[in-house]
């Protein structure tokens, strides 16, 4: 019953750690640009009115509630065991609400005299939304991404449920496999893999923060 | 445009201003039923600031944001040397109006001078033209350029940047300009130190200023014309403000002069509109010919005296004192029926 000591495990399936790492690492990117790109549009589309910016975020935040593992099993019921049709969706909702949240109540957040004062001097909608609110909204739509980022890293490793990609195979292998030799390694390396490749995310956006606030947005 | 121009030229080459005519302007805001603004008709002749006070909600802003369509009027034209607004794009026509208020609203994230060359690039002036534009105007406004240009908003005091508000108002050089409160939000000495500054640089722009302001003392001082207005923008009157603080046309404006109209009129009255009385010798206290009576009035009660003697270039020229004062004072009784 004595499985592999951890390290040792680690140098043997040294390949196949890294194969499923890099698969992560890329498809939860595939999943934050996705979320990032829906979410922003849908703050562009509806910041400008209480109502349908309210009704965004709510129901963004009705999706985030729904069970992961129940959704995903419909969603193959219907798509069948499709990376496109019953992963990235589901996990591109789940990471929305974060950017969608703060992408809209950034926008929002701009002094109405600073809109009012601009507007009075010949900035048209445009370039009130491009250079005027986005940036003075983009410390906070940042915010949001980031948490989108780590949701999006922890959720689709909940999606090798469906597919046989990432590393959440790893803790499905664990969980099929109870009581096996290597459970415990592969339940570990499910975990502190899927935590490096969040913080890998994660440093990256520090570094995006250090480099596009601008000086007089900064506390 | 010549190289090294000394900054003054940013005053002197100024385009001068262009008149504005509203007539028969009303506005009633949606699901309202009484108007904010009520057939208004007047005539801002160019280069002439007009002071428009009122109590609050007398429908001042609303007029004025008229003037450059941040609100569309309900009906009625507004023209602006002779030209329709209405006929004119929004965008256009406000990149050719400063815009100056309460709040100021900079943009945070711009710095000084970004924010100063706001209109500039939207008007896609070369860069060159518009650094040297910023700075000058910078120094127009009295704030160093090299210490402030590249501070971002944050770091200026409230009445440095409503400098900046007014310096970015100015830059792209427009013959009118809409001020709404502007010095309103900063405390008594620093405001009464940007209305000097900002009369004597409107003396050399010769802009069409609409200035909505609650103090009318502010009015007084800075106004060519006041426009006093009662609820939903009607006019109570409009003149000038030697004639309204001689004549108040009935109790609503004279309740807005307030307290000391007969001493308010003489900051109007020049010393040597007095008769001097020629030479004489001369006091250690002096006032220039130029002063205001007021001026004279209080330099005499400050310092006890019954009379000071008056200076022409600095040589003495006369004398004035008390009861002469006091005799144009009442000169007007409307003016002391005021009280
Ligand atoms: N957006 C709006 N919708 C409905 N009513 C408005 C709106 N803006 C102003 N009003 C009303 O129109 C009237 C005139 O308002 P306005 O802001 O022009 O007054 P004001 O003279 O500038 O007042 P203040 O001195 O307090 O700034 C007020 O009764 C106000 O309540
Ligand atoms: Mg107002």
């Amino acid at each position: 019953m004595n499985g592999l000591p951890f390290f040792d495990y680690l140098s043997a399936y040294r390949d196949q750690i890294i194969l499923r790492t890099e698969q992560h690492f890329q498809f939860s990117a595939y999943v934050i640009v996705g979320a990032v790109v829906i979410g922003l549009l849908i703050a562009v589309l509806t910041y400008q009115s209480g109502i349908r910016g309210n009704f965004a975020i709510s129901t963004a935040a009705i999706a985030f509630t729904l069970p992961a593992v129940a959704l995903f099993g419909f969603l193959v019921s219907v798509f069948g065991q499709s990376l496109f049709g019953a992963v990235y969706p589901p996990v591109v909702l789940y990471a929305l609400l974060p950017v969608l949240r703060n992408g809209i109540v950034g926008l929002q957040s701009a002094d109405p005299a600073v809109i009012d004062a601009a507007r009075g001097m010949g900035v048209g909608p445009w370039r009130m939304l491009w250079q005027i609110r986005f940036p003075i909204a983009w410390p906070l739509i940042l915010a949001g991404i980031r948490v989108s980022a780590q949701l999006a890293v922890g959720i689709f490793a909940i999606g090798a449920f469906v597919v046989d990609v990432g590393l959440g195979t790893y803790g499905f292998e664990a969980l099929d496999n109870l009581g096996s030799v290597n459970t415990g390694n592969e339940a570990i390396v499910c975990i502190v893999f899927v935590a490096l490749v969040a913080l890998v995310f994660d440093a990256f956006f520090v570094i995006v923060r250090y480099f596009t606030t601008p000086r007089g947005s900064r506390a | 445009m010549p190289e090294n121009q000394p900054p003054a030229s940013a005053a002197t080459d100024a385009q001068p201003g262009v008149p504005i005519e509203l007539s028969q302007v009303t506005k009633i805001y949606p699901g309202q039923d009484t108007p904010a603004v009520e057939a208004i008709d007047m005539h801002i002749p160019a280069g002439e600031l007009v002071a428009f006070v009122g109590p609050s909600g007398c429908g001042k802003t609303t007029t004025m944001r008229m003037i450059n369509r941040l609100i569309r009027p309900s009906s009625g034209t507004i023209t602006i040397g002779g030209e329709d607004v209405a006929g004119l794009d929004d965008v256009t026509l406000r990149r050719r109006i400063g815009y100056v208020i309460q709040q100021i609203g900079l943009i945070p994230h711009l710095s000084i001078a970004s924010n100063v060359a706001l209109v500039p690039r939207l008007l896609k002036w070369d860069k060159k033209r518009i650094d040297k534009r910023v700075d000058e105007m910078l120094e127009v406004v009295g704030l160093e350029p090299g210490q402030y240009r590249n501070r971002y908003p944050r770091q200026l005091s409230g009445g440095q940047q409503q400098r900046v508000g007014v310096a970015r108002a100015l830059a792209a050089d427009p013959p009118i300009m809409l001020m709404d409160e502007p010095f309103g939000a900063v405390d008594p000495i620093t405001r009464g130190r940007l209305q000097d500054e900002f009369l004597s640089l409107q003396q050399q722009l010769g802009k069409t200023i609409v200035f909505v302001t609650h103090d009318f003392d502010e009015a007084l001082k800075l106004g060519d014309r006041i426009a006093v207005l009662r609820q939903r923008s009607v006019i109570a009157q409009f003149d000038t403000p030697e004639a309204i603080l001689a004549n108040p046309a009935d109790d609503f404006v004279r309740g807005f002069i307030g307290e000391g109209a007969a001493l308010k009129r003489l900051h109007f009255e020049r010393v040597d509109s007095l008769d001097l009385g020629g030479g004489g010798e001369d006091g250690p206290d002096s006032v220039d010919v130029s002063s205001s009576l007021h001026a004279a009035l209080d330099l005499m009660v400050g310092k006890g005296l019954r009379s000071v003697s008056v200076h022409r270039d600095g040589r003495p020229a006369g004398h004035v004192d008390v009861a002469s004062i006091l005799a144009r004072a009442h000169r007007d009784p409307d003016a002391v029926e005021a009280r």
